[in-house]
């Protein structure tokens, strides 16, 4: 249990590297740094990694099959989403584009998943390269120095009455990073960046599901709702098809659902109980019900994430986006845990975890497709949020939300110019869009 | 003093789904340490500081029983070394042949003092298992043990009954099953399991051990509690005052208060 890479003269370490939260980020982490030589400790508060999770579902999974090529085939993933579903709801009616392409299935681009069930898998991959999984410890604070250059750095996580050195930590402890506000790397969030997830499970029989969704086999439908779902509050739902269940969710902006004097437990009884959507959850039960909050600050929101022995990695950092349809935490969790590993190695290997030890980490980031597509949406308001309803001309919306909807890990294009270029190549003309389009709205 | 625990890797009631009908389906549900088993370690580990003994922690079961995860939970609550019966020939055995097999486990570990237990199985619930065991064994059994502590032949034995405490001295082997407040079981720390990685595991084989056949009970029928008279009364709590008032009132009328 004792450090693979011990130099004479430096201080005893417990671990190489520290790695606090067993969701998608700390796993991933954890297991690239275990396959890279380290010795590894994955410390989870829950009882069993997952247990503490709540996700609407929809993993990009794309990122995910760089670390363990044709993963879909073993993890346990729900169904492999073939076709995305945009409803705009009204008080009495609902309009829906159904997006199902081809382009959406091979190879699989998104995949739905229980974290109940997947978080355990990819900690589990983790353990077996050699990484100590220690659920059911909540890590307190963390341990600091002043290193050689004068600067603090961490050194360890204190857990109770116990300490663990280690000559890295990673922060991959969530939405809140109690670890990577307490250093001064995050402040506690204004509340227009965070959003209130408010999501239920609901059991239905597989072929119901089938039959509902028009899905078959493991195949299933990601529908995202906007409109009078939420009441007027910034934010929109979820509807996504699992194996034998449905994940029925609102994300609601906290600083929106306080200004409207409403909970969010409200909200998602108007919405789960919206005419709308009687037709796809009748008879349904509910088996789980649970409500978190989600990082909504975009790129406002990453600061530095890295300094003297921390690498802070997935929403600890602050790394999610949503573009009004989609809510994406979990592919850039696991696209940041790839960087972080990766300078993490580089560092330990080099003897230098300082702040300048540990920048390449930064650097990887700014180059992978996570701080890219952070930096696209960071500009682009909820682009398709307007623009989605151009239903009537559907080869051109079908390759608005091929280009939106598929997710193979290079960076995303703004979405204006995903539009645009789309546009380009349909035969509409511009003018005939713009007023074709809003009469057709007006129309529905 | 050789003290074994015996103890049960059991579904969490936590991920457990009630049906409506009040049916129980486990089949969501991840494995734990059987809530009342940790005090039964937590009460051997005491005993056997004060009297310089070991602790074995004993656990049989389908093959789910041993993992990673469930050892370190085992073994980080206060145990020296572990031995594990894990074969899916037992995935569905009663009470009975569990403490058939516990029994024979015992055996074969040998030189046995005492053997702690919780008090019942937080899945099952029949509180059956340690006194099956002792008759197994031969050996004294007792329920409802609220404290145990050392003796200069043997361990003094409170159990807290209906009728009041009594205080008991035994000098033989004997199994003991645990109340859930004899003693508070510590929380696992850091260090508690990185140490659990590093003590002994000895998996017995099912075909290895002496199990007598046992006889085996046919349920004929079954009846759930009695969910009592229930009004079903739901006040509206988005006003907190008259949420209260209605509340007394109601409770008024049910002649409750
Ligand atoms: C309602 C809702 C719907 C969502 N829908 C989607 C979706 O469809 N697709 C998508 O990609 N993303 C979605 N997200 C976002 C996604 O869930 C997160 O971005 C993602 O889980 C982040 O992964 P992570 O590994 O960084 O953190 P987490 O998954 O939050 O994991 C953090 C872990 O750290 C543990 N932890 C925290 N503090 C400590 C501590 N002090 N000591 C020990 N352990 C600790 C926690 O228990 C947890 O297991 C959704 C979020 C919500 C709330």
């Amino acid at each position: 249990m004792t450090a693979s890479t011990q130099d004479a003269g430096e201080p005893e370490v417990d671990f190489d590297v520290v790695v606090v939260g067993s969701g998608p980020a700390g796993s991933v982490a954890a297991y690239r740094l275990a396959q890279a030589g380290l010795s590894v400790v994955l410390i989870e508060r829950g009882e069993a990694p997952g247990s503490k999770n709540l996700s609407g579902g929809v993993l990009y999974g794309r990122v995910l099959d760089e670390v363990f090529p044709g993963f879909a085939d073993e993890a346990p993933v729900e169904r492999r989403i073939t076709r995305h579903v945009t409803t705009f709801l009204t008080p009495d009616s609902s309009v829906g584009i159904d997006y199902a392409g081809r382009a959406l299935a091979e190879p699989v681009n998104a995949v739905t998943v229980l974290r109940a069930r997947f978080d355990p898998w990819l900690a589990g991959k983790a353990e077996e390269a050699g990484v100590f999984l220690m659920p059911g410890v909540r890590v307190d604070s963390l341990l600091t120095e002043t290193g050689p250059d004068g600067a603090t750095r961490v050194v360890g996580v204190q857990a109770g009455d116990d300490q663990l050195r280690a000559r890295v930590v990673v922060a991959a402890d969530g939405v809140n990073s109690f670890l990577a506000r307490s250093i001064g790397l995050r402040r506690k969030e204004p509340t227009n960046h965070m959003a209130v997830g408010v999501k239920a499970v609901v059991k239905l029989p597989r072929g119901v599901i089938e039959d509902r969704f028009g899905v078959t086999g493991d195949e299933g439908a990601a529908h995202a709702i906007v409109g009078d779902c939420t009441l007027g509050i910034g934010g929109g739902g979820f509807l996504y098809t699992n194996t034998e269940s449905l994940s029925l969710g609102v994300v609601l902006r906290l600083d929106d659902l306080v200004r409207s004097g409403r909970t969010a437990i409200e909200v998602f009884e108007h919405y789960s109980q919206h005419p709308g959507l009687a037709h796809y959850l009748r008879d349904g039960e509910i088996v789980e019900y649970g409500s978190h909050l989600v990082a909504e600050g975009g790129l406002a929101m990453v600061g530095e994430v890295a300094t003297g022995g921390l690498v802070v990695v997935g929403e600890a950092a602050g790394l999610t986006i949503n573009s009004g349809l989609t809510v994406r935490g979990m592919d850039l969790a696991i696209g940041s845990a790839i960087a972080a590993s990766d300078a993490v190695a580089e560092a330990v290997a080099a003897g230098d975890v300082s702040a300048a030890g540990l920048a390449g980490y930064r650097r990887r980031l700014d180059a992978s497709f996570v701080m890219q597509d952070m930096r696209t949406y960071a500009k682009a308001p909820a682009f398709l949020e307007r623009t989605g309803m151009y239903g009537a001309y559907g080869e051109l919306a079908a390759s608005i939300f091929e280009g939106v909807f598929t997710l193979d890990g290079t960076p995303r294009k703004h979405l204006t110019k995903v539009a645009w270029e789309a546009f380009r190549r349909s035969p509409v003309r511009a003018r005939q869009l713009v007023s074709d389009g809003w009469a057709g709205v007006k129309a529905l | 003093m050789k003290i074994v625990v015996a103890y049960k890797w059991a579904p969490n009631p936590q991920d457990a789904e009630v049906a409506p009908d009040g049916s129980v389906d486990w089949s969501r549900a991840k494995g734990a340490v059987s809530e009342y088993d940790p005090v039964a370690f937590e009460a051997a580990r005491q005993l056997a500081d004060a009297t310089g003994g070991e602790v074995v922690g004993l656990t049989v079961g389908a093959a789910s029983v041993d993992s990673p995860l469930a050892r370190k939970a085992a073994l980080s609550r206060g145990l020296d070394r572990l031995v594990v019966v894990a074969d899916d020939r037992l995935a569905d055995a009663d009470g009975t042949r569990l403490a058939a097999v516990l029994a024979a486990a015992v055996r074969s570990i040998g030189d046995v003092d005492l053997v702690l237990a919780g008090d019942s199985s937080v899945d099952v619930a029949e509180g059956q298992v340690p006194m099956t065991l002792a008759g197994q064994l031969g050996w004294l059994g007792m329920a409802a043990v609220s404290g145990v502590t050392p003796s200069a032949d043997g361990v003094v034995v409170e159990r807290d009954l209906p009728g009041g405490i009594t205080t008991l001295a035994l000098t033989g082997p004997a199994v003991l099953a645990v109340t859930t407040d004899a003693v508070v079981p510590r929380v696992p720390g850091m260090k508690d399991i990185l140490g659990a990685a590093k003590k002994p595991v000895e998996v017995v084989p099912l075909d290895a051990l002496e199990v007598p056949d046992v006889v085996a009970a046919t349920t004929l029928s079954g009846s759930r509690p009695e969910t009592g008279n229930r009004r079903g009364v739901i006040i509206d709590g988005a006003d907190a005052s008259s949420a209260a008032a209605e509340l007394v009132a109601a409770l008024r009328t049910a002649r409750a208060l």
